[in-house]
């Protein structure tokens, strides 16, 4: 048998040789086929390692309170019509909720920073002395500011590793002071790096101020979302809890709507994985659709290559060739035309992960690899084997009369 | 007991609708060792009857019965093992197959039959070289002479030690000097114990043989033994 194998892997790397132009052709849809299948794959290896780092700056036992909710397309005005979200809640939500581990108050806006001749557009953040509690990022350098600094309405700062970078360099920025917004304040820790939030928009070149000198200065209107941290195993009760807590807060009555949101990661995720969906539904339809032209072109050539050598099997059958024989002999055949293309599109697409891995952190998956190439080799079974189970079939007869 | 024995063997095709009689009840015995040859004109079924006797047809009525056994009710892999170790083809167009080296093609029946690797290669070398083409081990066929061609069609048939040679017309392709060479070795297998079945039209072709059975219109209308 495992003679019989090796001979008929022989015969066929001939036949293939033999025809390169017409077996590459034929392949094509194979190639195209693994090529689209790993590359997605890598697609969403790099899509699943950005979003991992995201998410964990966001931190999955945060419940984000605010006046809209994430993807839900709420109209504008919608949102404005809602009462905002205010400093008390803390406190509020302190006293009257079970779950919450901390609370803080976060605004947000554009600001630009500079230290001596060195300038930066950046987002700068308001919050109190529990924020590093709700993200995951530790302080690299100094401390964070202090619940007295915050109250008293001190004009320090904690800043990103992006600033730290472009600011100071090497040097030490604690103790100096920088200006936001032409206010000086004292830098009193750097956050360690991060990299890039959804690999786009860079978290690591931010300012972080107490919210009293933040409010003070900049603005005492401004958005405000509460971070609330909760325990990671009891996120549905600290959900319904802090629903009931805010309606409270609010003075809503039973029957109305609520008039504020309660966001977390996992939508996030919901969103992500539809968009995974997305791209692997599109992936595999491609897959699928050049498979199914690649293998149609596979049997076709396979019928062609039976008629051409019609004779050949007239004379190995009348030399001891079973029908057994004659038909692995074939489906060797294209199982090798089709693995040969896997292995071309598995490469090919190798190169192009190499190349995308220079601007988007991926991965080529080797399980899908393995799959991909195993699944080419189930295309040349498939639409090799009725050429096949014809080849054997001959009549011996025929064959050797056939010119 | 007759090594090969035919009786009323009959093969029938429809042509639209007219019967043509290939084999029209066929009776024949052939005896182990012997050198049988086969004569008649074009179209009287001689290629017909050998491809019967070497099992790769099947009559439409009658018996055929392989060292005693009916061949009718063997399955393909047992006709198979048939053609693979106890006949050995020689075609008049050699039928080699074109892309491999001479050794290859004569390693082919040693690759279904399941030798080894090892064993395949000396037992090839052999075969070409007991037909003289020791030399010529690595040519393909088309860098081979007519003669050359159907000498390493011949190894190809006695690679597996077969006990019966079955040619048809193998000289029909070739010079009488090529021709001679072929008879020769064909000469010399009978007289190593091989029954040869040939199908000739030349009379100098067939004055090898002990026995001459003559066909017409399928049907055997002479079979005389002659001394060699
Ligand atoms: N597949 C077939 N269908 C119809 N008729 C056939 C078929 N094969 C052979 N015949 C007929 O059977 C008869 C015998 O053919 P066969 O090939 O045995 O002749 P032959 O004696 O070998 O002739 P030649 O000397 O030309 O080789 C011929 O009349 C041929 O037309
Ligand atoms: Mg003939």
């Amino acid at each position: 048998m495992i003679l019989l194998f090796i001979e008929n892997f022989r015969i066929s790397l001939t036949a293939v040789f033999a025809n390169k132009l017409r077996s590459f052709l034929t392949a094509l849809g194979i190639v195209i086929g693994v090529l689209s299948v790993t590359l997605m794959g890598t697609l969403i290896s790099g899509l699943d390692r950005t979003f991992e780092s995201s998410m964990s700056w966001l931190g999955k036992d945060i419940l984000y309170v605010s006046r809209y909710e994430w993807f839900s397309g709420m109209e504008w005005w919608e949102v404005r019509n809602r009462p905002r979200i205010r400093t008390d809640y803390v406190d509020k939500i302190k006293e009257r909720s079970n779950y919450a581990l901390t609370v803080s108050p976060v605004m947000q806006r554009g600001a630009s920073l500079s230290f001596k001749d060195k300038k930066a557009r950046t987002e700068i953040f308001g919050t109190n002395e529990d924020y590093m509690e709700t993200i995951t990022t530790n302080i690299a350098q100094g401390r964070f500011f202090t619940r007295n600094e915050d109250r008293s309405g001190s004009r320090v700062t904690v800043i990103g590793d992006g600033i730290a970078q472009a600011f100071f360099g090497d040097k030490d920025p604690i103790g100096q002071y920088i200006k936001i917004d032409d206010i000086k304040f004292r830098v009193i820790g750097v956050l360690e790096e991060q990299g890039k939030f959804l690999g786009l928009m860079s978290v690591d070149k931010q300012a972080i101020l107490p919210l009293g000198a933040f409010k003070r200065i900049f603005s005492k209107r401004g958005w405000m979302r509460l971070s609330v941290k909760v325990p990671t195993e009891k996120m549905d009760e600290s959900l319904d809890e802090m629903y009931a807590v805010m309606r409270h807060i609010r003075g809503l009555k039973p029957g109305q709507k609520n008039d504020f949101a309660i966001n977390q990661t996992k939508l996030f995720e919901n969103q992500y994985n539809m968009l995974k969906i997305a791209i692997a539904g599109t992936g595999y339809a491609i897959t699928l659709l050049s498979l199914i032209v690649g293998g149609i072109g596979i049997m076709n050539i396979m019928f062609v290559s039976v008629k051409e050598r019609t004779r050949e099997i007239g004379v190995r059958k009348a030399i001891g060739a079973t029908k057994g024989m004659i038909m692995s002999q074939f489906l060797m055949e294209s199982v090798t035309i089709c693995s040969i293309a896997g292995l071309v599109g598995l490469l090919l697409a190798y190169i192009f992960s190499i190349f995308i891995n220079k601007f988007f952190p991926s991965t080529l998956p080797i399980t899908l690899s393995i799959y991909a190439i195993l699944m080419s080799m189930a295309v040349g079974i498939i639409s090799g084997f009725i050429p096949s189970y014809r080849a054997a079939n001959l009549d011996p007869i025929d064959s050797l009369r056939y010119e | 007991m007759a090594l090969i024995s035919l009786k009323n063997i009959f093969k029938i095709y429809n042509v639209g609708g007219e019967e043509v009689r290939a084999l029209d009840g066929i009776d024949l015995d052939i005896l182990e060792n012997e050198y049988l040859a086969i004569m008649g004109p074009s179209g009287s079924g001689k290629s017909t009857l050998m491809n019967m006797i070497g099992c790769l047809d099947t009559p439409t009525s009658g018996i055929y019965e392989f060292e005693g056994e009916m061949v009718q009710v063997m399955d393909d892999s047992q006709l198979a093992s048939i053609r693979n170790r106890k006949i050995g083809f020689v075609f008049q167009t050699f039928n080699l197959l074109p892309k491999a080296t001479a050794q290859h093609n004569v390693e082919i029946p040693l690759v279904y039959a399941n030798i080894k690797n090892k064993d395949r290669a000396k037992m090839a070398t052999d075969a070409l070289e007991s037909v003289g083409l020791a030399d010529r081990l690595h040519h393909k066929p088309n860098e081979l002479s007519g003669g050359q061609r159907q000498r390493v069609a011949i190894a190809r048939a006695l690679v597996n030690k077969p006990s019966i040679i079955l040619a048809d017309e193998p000289t029909g392709n070739l010079d009488s000097k090529s021709g001679s060479e072929i008879m020769t070795i064909l000469d010399d297998l009978h007289k190593n114990g091989n029954t040869i079945i040939l199908v000739t039209h030349e009379d100098d072709v067939a004055q090898h043989a002990h026995r001459i059975i003559r066909l017409f219109d399928g049907k055997v209308i002479e079979d005389s033994k002659q001394a060699p």
